[in-house]
């Protein structure tokens, strides 16, 4: 077991602040998707995984910058997240959650299949170039993928949280999400608002690829941090935007802290305390802390 | 087939096997399976690969077809069985206990363990439902997985020895006898679990499937029916693990992850979920036994080392097929099947 010395404990801190804020832009797209559909799409891990091999591939095999990579991956994003809403979302409205589920589900095998198709050889674990940059605050050391991940994430959710907030736009996705009936009858395009929303979560997902991606490097199997990242989105409450964040920097600190502190003893333990917060969650408040609670009619 | 109903009474009108075109069907398929080890050893592992995952989809299809109860949580299920058997075999084993034919005992004791993990993974589905209570059973997936992998099985494997799986100086760990075995016992549960459907908690089930709310208020006992369905569903896993670990000589956690929950959710929904027997049977002959055993014909072919090898073509085509019956054929092969044979019926005419 590893000791708790004050440096450790900044080192680990830091460390628990980026791995949050990078779970809360994961986790933002389960929300945003739930707020229109009421329904989790569970292949957002798989457009999460998608997505960083589209990065790793615009910058390994195009040779092109960060920039274009983060692009590249918020696009392919975007535009599997609106694909879903059309092909699978949309006509499956109405019908019950396990339908939603199971569609999801093949979508998430699709995605996997489409991004070892277009990584072919780079389908390995690798890591997107960085810039050797290295920052020492005394014992508290930062390079330049903590950075980007730090500022790729935390802008990504201001960004969001702002657009929802205090936009035309973000008045008009409230609405529909409060009410999709009385939106239409304001006259709001509401089909289209939904098919935003699948979108914009896809393209946060494709950004919080890249963020992920700058952190732990790219690996056949990264979409479990999205997997993860779930129950960041469960604490929060489903239907919350800026309560991720919240919901994301407690789940940074217990997958940091576990990690840290029995790590040594069972391996990657973090991953199994993360999948035990989402439990606790669902059993103690499975609404969240900001979420709604849902009263059932019959 | 007749062209009216002439039952006298209800227990004929409620048998399985109605009509001399029943009876017909089910002999050839006795006489089918009681000869098919004649083909050898192939169609052998095949069947008994089949049957194994018959037994658990049928499980996962009283949970989340009949009752409604959506679990991702069937293959660690499975894994509670399998290790059950594969554990306490290995200790008494190594304790100097070599009991002959433990393996075999401890096969129903292996369905009683998972019903137990599954009554716990009930609690969830009193508070919770739809979504919330299918991440319930994810987390519950991957955490077990996670004990299998880091304190159950460390050391990736255990191995059952032939004498643990031996009766009587017949090895029902290979060959015929093993055969015979886990096709018997897949048999006398589809029996089984087509007569749950039919029965008083059957009928509960699909209540609460229908509508939970409604069903207590016509006096069924949710928080029962529910747990019922769980500990049903999972004592069907915990067999099929613990046949899954007879024919396999031992258990390795790689084989109960959350991909194989998935797989299993996958072949009840494109089988038919709700038809518990023949949904989930046809669902695992084709997305397991045929599509499984594909790779050696998908390698040989240029389109798929074009688009990236048999893996990738394989989840491809598997989230497809999966997402196309969900869209577009909600009652799954089975629905399709009975549109088959309605316009057969009255071919070559169309109405």
């Amino acid at each position: 077991m590893a000791a708790l010395t004050p440096q450790a404990v900044a080192v680990n801190s830091l460390q628990a602040l980026i791995m949050g804020l990078v779970f809360a832009a994961l986790g933002l797209g389960f929300n945003i998707v739930y707020r229109v559909s009421k329904s989790i799409n569970l292949a957002h891990p798989a457009l999460v995984l998608l997505a960083a091999y589209t990065a790793l591939v615009v910058a390994l095999r195009y040779h092109q910058g960060l920039a274009a990579a983060a692009a590249a991956a918020a696009l392919v994003g975007a535009a599997a997240g609106a694909g879903l809403e059309a092909l699978v979302a949309r006509p499956l409205r109405g019908r019950p959650p396990i339908a939603l589920i199971a569609a999801t589900l093949g979508a998430y095998y699709v995605f996997k299949a489409v991004a070892k198709m277009a990584a072919g050889d780079l389908w390995t674990t690798a890591s997107l170039p960085m810039p050797g940059l290295r920052l020492a605050l005394g014992p508290v050391v930062v390079d330049s993928s903590d950075l980007l991940a730090l500022g790729l994430a935390g802008g990504l959710l201001a960004a969001v949280v702002a657009l929802h907030r205090w936009t035309r736009l973000g008045v008009a996705m409230r609405a529909v999400s409060e009410d999709p009936f009385g939106a239409a009858a304001y006259g709001l395009p509401v089909r289209r608002l939904t098919m935003l929303s699948w979108a914009i979560a896809g393209a946060a997902g494709g950004l919080a690829a890249v963020a992920l991606a700058a952190k732990t490097g790219v690996e056949p199997d990264i979409e479990v941090y999205a997997i993860e990242a779930l129950a960041a989105s469960l604490l929060a409450g489903l239907d919350s935007i800026a309560g991720v964040v919240v919901g994301g920097l407690v789940l940074g600190l217990v997958y940091q802290y576990s990690n840290f502190l029995l790590g040594s003893v069972l391996p990657s333990f973090g991953d199994a305390a993360a999948f035990t917060l989402m439990l606790l969650v669902l059993l103690v408040k499975p609404y969240g802390l900001f979420g709604t609670e849902r009263i059932e009619r019959v | 087939m007749p062209a009216g109903v002439f039952k006298e009474k209800y227990s004929e009108l409620m048998a399985h096997l109605r009509y001399p075109v029943h009876w017909a069907a089910a002999a050839a398929a006795a006489l089918f399976l009681l000869l098919l080890p004649l083909a050898g050893a192939y169609p052998v592992s095949v069947a008994v690969d089949a049957a194994v995952f018959l037994v658990a989809a049928m499980g996962l299809n009283l949970t989340t077809g009949l009752a409604g109860q959506i679990s991702l949580a069937q293959a660690a299920l499975m894994g509670v069985g399998a290790y059950t058997v594969a554990r306490t075999v290995a200790w008494l084993y190594s304790a100097g206990h070599p009991v002959a034919g433990l393996g075999l005992l401890l096969v129903p004791v292996a369905g009683l363990a998972a019903a137990a993990v599954g009554l716990a993974l009930a609690l969830p589905s009193f508070r919770l439902k739809g979504y919330y209570l299918a991440m319930a059973s994810l987390a519950a997936q991957v955490l077990l997985a996670y004990l299998f992998r880091t304190v159950v099985d460390p050391n990736q494997g255990i191995v059952v020895p032939e004498e643990a799986l031996t009766v009587a100086g017949v090895d029902f760990g290979s060959g015929p006898a093993m055969y015979y075995l886990v096709v018997g016992v897949a048999a006398v549960l589809a029996l089984v679990a087509a007569n749950v459907g039919r029965s008083s908690l059957g009928r509960a089930m699909k209540a609460v499937r229908d509508n939970d709310v409604s069903a207590a208020i016509v006096g069924i006992d949710v928080a029962r029916t529910k747990a019922l369905a769980f500990a049903l569903g999972a004592f069907y896993a915990g067999v099929a693990g613990a046949l899954y670990t007879v024919y396999n000589h031992g258990a390795s956690w790689d084989a109960f992850t959350l991909a194989t929950s998935i797989d299993l959710l996958a072949m009840v929904l494109v089988g038919g979920a709700g038809r518990v027997v023949w949904g989930s049977l046809l669902g695992v002959l084709l997305l397991r036994s045929l599509w499984g055993n594909l790779d050696a014909v998908l390698t040989g072919l240029p389109a798929v080392n074009m688009l990236g090898g048999v893996d990738a073509v394989k989840y491809l085509v598997f989230g497809l097929l999966v997402a196309y019956f969900v869209v577009e054929e909600p009652e799954g092969l089975i629905g399709v099947l009975r549109r088959v044979k309605e316009y057969l019926r009255l071919w070559p005419f169309s109405y």
